[in-house]
């Protein structure tokens, strides 16, 4: 489905409005596009009353938050992190912990999960940022391995088993509640999310904040002689993009029922950035795209081989030397051609 | 006394033995990548497969009927040439981008991927565990130490030497050290840069598939072998300190030295935690590493 969407949204959008920067507006027709389609998606589904596509796609939406967090990192402030899926995992861990034994209800284990999170990310940002280049690289990786190994080795949190049974939870709206247990429903709060956290950090990413972190991503020492202090700016970003990933984490018990250590795994971690490549790096749908490509291509290639992983690797390998900025990149490029000659008369 | 030497000969010295055989194992590991890191600045996230992948040869050759000692030649041999061709086709093509820490690391990321799902594909999920070569024991002093553990010791003294010479002793080895020290100078000297560049990645592939040959009889052979002790490989090259080959060595000694004999104390759950904590204060407080003054040479 999303397939026939990628090649219509930048050509359609740039059309529109040719004299304007083609990125942005490229990017928020895309958005749109997604939007439209999500809901089409949505519809068809509920119509055909087939829960397993459903779950599917608010799986891929639940990991296009951590998608996007590693895009707020490598696409906004230049950190490529090897190791998202810490705060992914711990946030899915927290989650269900307090889902399950403390009954704190949706609100209250997305918030305490937030407040547990954010001082594992300042901890683990002040030491990752404070080494440069490969080995902010390279602490990200290890700490999130080490970290997997020791939840590994918790038996109070399952072992290599996991978590099973955490309940069906509600989530009250004021006057409404939502019940989680329907697909349908849970599938729209969670589009509504990933919509509310796009145009957030869109937004934040336009202030001088992001604005800062652009200047870092491109040149530090010269923010670093206007007066800025990089520093500062980098485990914001950092702080930020763990919350974020640790917010998609604690939605993930609720859409099934159970955590695992591979939830926070170097595979995840690494999907993580599959999606953001895939998509396009820098601009915040792309990994939203990117999300949905990749459990697209896992699901349709698992129909014929357990072994998805050779296609999805060599598919990544590919992007990476061919593709630099992913499918919205593409777009973008298609959109200036087509809006070229439109220009000019 | 004797209750010190008994505590000693029975518990101290086996898991310190023990440690040096998996520090050992880690320096023939993190010696490969101290190559292709040190000298080519690219940080292989497929070392730990390329490792893996050199085990699996090696029980493949095993299946052919070849012994051990022709294995142990022809596995790297083997390797060399995949190595190459990696450089070639993919690592020198994003190695002029600007990004080129961030390109080539997620090229060695999406080929460790691809390999050990090829592993699984090829060879099947399951543990395989090649023959030991050299059987029995010896003694030493009422302790006991596998004969090939100390053949491992031999083997991994001759494989860092050896190395060594070739990089700091040689005319290749000053080729090398050439290239990746000004690309452009040695290119207008006559070095051919593109062919030394992927002619290091393709010695440091070998090395690594030299150390599956060698610590495949002891750890066994199956897919995920590399991804489990190629932090640990990249810990011993951080505290080392980077293109510090004897700096390395020690600190693989050393860590899993302070590995075996905490696991005395704490459960061995905690060791993995209180290893890579030493790395990161090493970040932290020495970033050039902690043996850099050992020399490059």
């Amino acid at each position: 489905m999303s397939d026939s969407v990628e090649s219509r949204p930048g050509a359609a959008a740039g059309r529109k409005r040719p004299g304007g920067p083609f990125r942005h507006v490229g990017a928020r027709g895309v958005a749109g596009i997604f939007l439209v389609a999500a809901l089409v998606f949505a519809a068809v589904g509920a119509a055909a009353g087939n829960v397993f596509y459903l779950r599917l796609g608010t799986e891929a939406l639940i990991l296009s938050g951590l998608a996007m967090s590693v895009d707020l990192l490598l696409g906004y402030t230049g950190l490529l992190s090897l190791g998202q899926a810490m705060f992914f995992g711990l946030g899915a861990y927290a989650s269900a912990v307090l889902l399950r034994d403390y009954h704190t209800g949706f609100w209250g284990a997305l918030v305490l999960t937030e407040l547990l999170v954010v001082p594992v990310a300042v901890v683990a940002g002040a030491i990752a940022i404070r080494a440069r280049g490969v080995y902010f690289i390279l602490i990200t990786f290890g700490l999130a391995q080490v970290i997997g190994k020791v939840i590994y080795n918790t038996r109070w949190l399952g072992g290599s088993d996991g978590m099973v049974g955490i309940p069906v939870v509600h989530a009250p709206f004021g006057i409404f509640r939502l019940d989680l247990g329907n697909p349908v429903s849970f599938f729209l709060l969670v589009l509504a999310i990933v919509a509310v956290l796009y145009v957030a950090l869109g937004y934040l990413m336009n202030t001088p904040f992001g604005r800062t972190l652009g200047a870092i991503r491109s040149n530090e020492s010269r923010v670093r002689y206007l007066g800025f202090d990089p520093w500062r700016y980098k485990l914001a970003a950092y702080v930020l993009a763990g919350m974020l990933a640790a917010f998609s984490g604690a939605l993930y018990p609720m859409l099934r029922g159970f955590v695992s250590p591979e939830l926070m795994s170097f595979s995840m971690s690494a999907d993580a950035v599959i999606m953001v490549i895939l998509g396009g790096v820098g601009t915040l749908i792309g990994p939203i795209y990117g999300s949905v490509i990749l459990i697209g291509l896992k699901t349709l290639i698992s129909g014929w081989t357990e072994h998805h992983q050779i296609a999805i690797g060599i598919i990544f390998m590919l992007a990476v030397i061919f593709m630099p900025r992913g499918l919205i990149g593409l777009v973008a490029r298609r959109a200036s051609r087509v809006v070229r000659p439109e220009a000019d008369q | 006394m004797s209750q010190a030497l008994e505590y000693f000969q029975f518990v101290l010295a086996p898991q310190m033995l023990n440690g040096l055989t998996i520090g050992v194992a880690v320096v023939l590991v993190a010696i490969g990548l101290s190559v292709i890191f040190g000298l080519l600045d690219v940080v292989n996230m497929a070392h730990g497969e390329f490792y893996a992948l050199g085990a699996y040869i090696s029980t493949a050759l095993y299946a052919l009927g070849v012994d051990f000692w022709f294995a142990l030649l022809l596995a790297p041999l083997i390797m060399l040439p995949i190595g190459y061709a990696i450089e070639r086709g993919l690592i020198q093509r994003v190695y002029q981008h600007e990004q080129r820490h961030i390109l080539t690391l997620l090229l060695t990321v999406g080929l460790s991927i691809v390999l050990q799902d090829a592993f699984d594909l090829v060879f099947g999920p399951n543990t395989l565990r090649p023959d030991n070569p050299i059987p029995g024991v010896t003694e030493f002093f009422g302790i006991y130490i596998p004969n090939y553990r100390l053949f491992l010791l031999g083997a991994g003294a001759v494989v860092v030497t050896g190395t060594w010479l070739v990089i700091f002793r040689t005319r290749l080895g000053a080729m090398i050290r050439a290239a990746a020290f000004d690309r452009d100078m040695s290119a207008s000297l006559g070095v051919p840069v593109l062919r030394v560049y992927a002619g290091t990645f393709a010695f440091g592939v070998a090395l690594a598939g030299l150390a599956g040959v060698l610590l495949a009889p002891i750890y066994s052979v199956f897919p995920t072998m590399g991804h489990d002790f190629v932090l640990l490989a990249f810990t011993a090259v951080i505290v080392g300190g980077i293109g510090s080959f004897q700096g390395a060595v020690i600190a693989g000694l050393l860590l899993t030295q302070i590995q075996a004999i905490s696991s005395l104390f704490i459960s061995p759950h905690w060791t993995e935690p209180l290893v890579f904590g030493i790395m990161v204060a090493v970040l932290v407080v020495r970033p050039q590493g902690l043996f850099a003054w050992v020399g490059r040479g």
